[in-house]
């Protein structure tokens, strides 16, 4: 690996951001209307009961824009090659998969912080929601567990358009839709039906929004729960990305990488 | 030394559950400094054979070297000095073609990258367009774009597939100048396809004709033009068109008529028959307003190879 390659595809994905429109709205646009709507939703729910439901609902948002972005930022750049037809250039260039990902993955992951930048103090200021104050080092911790998540599915995604092509983009866009309701970001695990609890848990999503919940509510943190959403996390990164490195040589053989398609 | 060496290469593709071999045993090698030619029909497997050696396309058997390496085992530096263009495919069409160029130079290590990029967008006039973004690029501009990619790490083995597609007379003449300027002075090695006969006529040194994944033959143009005796004559006369149309008949050649008072004959046998033919024609005394003759071109060779299966 080296790192001035990786600078150069970083400076490609600032000039994507800044340059495209959608680009832009991955990290503001999206994110801040979840905001509102849940934000919006929380308020009136509030008003109800006595629940802190408000708390829960915008810890939700914000965390689970690591999942998402971390996600779908690797299947975008990788996408936004092929539409390009790009791939041909770049992978006749020394760029090698890995330094390729880890551009992506840094990209990734500094466009989940400016959305984090912006969405903190917008709770703050919109509902004097301080998502720092919930607990600094489970938010750092979350966001950890919950991007390693999101690049496990990633480079998964990244493996499956790398072995069958542009076709299965729907699968780039949708897949984080798909598990969020079993993420369990906007209400416990224990709302969820039985069979729907057991796909939750296996999960490791569920694990770190119901720690979070259980500090907004002053009850027992599930330490256990947390080392198998890392364990789960990280076995799922290191399957995936093995997944990617066949999909990859695959795609070398068919001559994906040449045509594009 | 070799800088491109290829033996026994070997590429199937497997599409369902048949079996395509596009590049079948070929085998050729290009010298430092020298342009190499790769001709033939369409689907021959020329660019399956440049996706093999720029690393997009992985062989089913056979061996590369490229600067004298095999590319696996030396690929940071095999990688670092090679670098490909064609017309056929694009740079980040969102990006304009500085930034695309930046990082390019950038992957590439290139040192220097901002007074590089700046010679190259003098060199191939892009210059002024040099902001704009990929996307909305002519054809013949993003051509060159793609080009200046090609360039930009100053390649000791650069591989142009069909490089000059949709580029005007003018530009496609300066190009070509620009490629054979770049090669003497950095005394590179460039493997070349191109459908257009004259390009590959003024540009290459040697010419493989492949043809179905094998290649027929490789020799110099010159030689491959000897493979056909034919020559063409053009004659215009000011008048007796009927009596110079009879009197070839009786000589033995193929006539056609041109318009007015111009006749082509067609001469298959040797240049000494053509010349006996001429001088008669003149002895005989008939008055010439225009006489030109016209060996085989590599158009001739291509298409007497590519219809011999
Ligand atoms: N990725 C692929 N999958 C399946 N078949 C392929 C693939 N790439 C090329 N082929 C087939 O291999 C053969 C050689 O193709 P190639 O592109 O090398 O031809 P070419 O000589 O460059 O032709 P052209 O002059 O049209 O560019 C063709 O029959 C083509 O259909
Ligand atoms: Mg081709």
């Amino acid at each position: 690996m080296k790192l001035y390659r990786i600078n150069a595809l970083l400076l490609k994905y600032y000039y994507l951001t800044v340059s495209r429109i959608d680009r832009l709205f991955d990290i503001v646009y999206w994110p801040v209307i979840d905001l509102f709507i849940w934000g919006f939703t929380g308020f009136y729910i509030q008003g109800l009961s006595d629940v802190n439901v408000l708390s829960m609902l915008l810890g939700g948002v914000i965390l689970w824009v690591f999942v998402w972005r971390s996600s779908q930022d690797i299947a975008v750049f990788i996408l936004e090659d092929f539409w390009s037809r790009n791939l041909y250039h770049l992978f006749s260039s020394p760029i090698r998969l890995s330094e390729h990902l880890t551009s992506i993955i840094v990209m990734g992951f500094i466009r989940s912080l400016a959305t984090f930048v912006i969405l903190w103090p917008l709770g703050i200021l919109m509902y004097s929601f301080n998502i720092l104050q919930i607990s600094p080092l489970l938010v750092a911790l979350s966001v950890f567990l919950l991007t390693l998540f999101g690049w496990a599915i990633g480079l998964l995604i990244a493996a499956f358009l790398f072995r069958y092509g542009q076709r299965i983009q729907i699968i780039a866009w949708s897949v984080t839709f798909v598990l969020s309701p079993f993420a369990a970001i906007y209400y416990p695990v224990s709302a969820l039906p039985p069979w729907a609890a057991k796909i939750a848990l296996a999960l490791p999503p569920a694990h770190v929004f119901e720690a979070l919940r259980a500090l907004i509510y002053g009850t027992p943190v599930n330490v256990r729960g947390l080392w198998y959403a890392f364990i789960a996390s990280l076995a799922l990164f290191i399957a995936t990305a093995y997944f990617l490195v066949i999909s990859f040589r695959h795609s070398k053989r068919t001559g994906l990488l040449a045509k594009g398609d | 030394m070799n800088y491109i060496e290829v033996r026994n290469l070997v590429k199937t593709f497997k599409e369902r559950g048949k079996t395509l071999t596009a590049v079948d045993g070929i085998s050729f090698s290009a010298k430092k400094g020298e342009i190499f030619g790769l001709l033939g029909p369409n689907g021959a497997g020329k660019s399956t054979t440049i996706n093999i050696l720029t690393g997009l396309l992985e062989k089913d058997s056979g061996t590369i070297k490229l600067l004298g390496f095999e590319p696996e085992k030396n690929w940071e530096y095999v990688k670092n000095h090679c670098n490909v263009a064609t017309a056929y495919s694009w740079l980040s069409d969102v990006l304009t073609i500085r930034q695309n160029l930046k990082v390019y130079a950038r992957l590439y290590g290139v040192k220097n990258h901002e007074q590089k990029i700046n010679e190259l967008l003098e060199l191939f006039e892009l210059k002024e367009i040099a902001d704009r973004k990929v996307v909305r690029l002519s054809s013949g501009e993003n051509t060159r774009t793609v080009l200046c990619k090609g360039l930009i790490n100053d390649p000791k083995v650069l591989f142009l597939d069909e490089c000059t597609v949709g580029l005007d007379p003018d530009i496609a003449d300066k190009t070509r100048t620009l490629i054979k300027d770049y090669q003497k002075k950095n005394d590179c090695t460039i493997l070349f396809t191109s459908h257009y006969m004259y390009e590959v006529e003024q540009l290459c040194d040697r010419i493989a004709f492949m043809s179905e994944g094998k290649i027929v033959r490789i020799d110099t143009s010159d030689n491959l033009k000897r493979m056909i005796k034919k020559r063409t004559v053009e004659i215009a006369v000011k008048k007796d068109v009927g009596a110079l149309k009879n009197f070839l008949k009786t000589e033995g050649v193929d006539v056609w008529f041109g318009k007015g008072n111009n006749l082509r004959f067609e001469v298959t046998t040797e240049k000494d028959k053509m010349y006996k033919v001429i001088s008669k024609i003149f002895h005989q005394g008939f008055m010439l307003s225009n006489l030109h003759i016209q060996g085989p071109t590599l158009d001739d060779i291509f298409i007497k190879i590519s219809r011999k299966k």
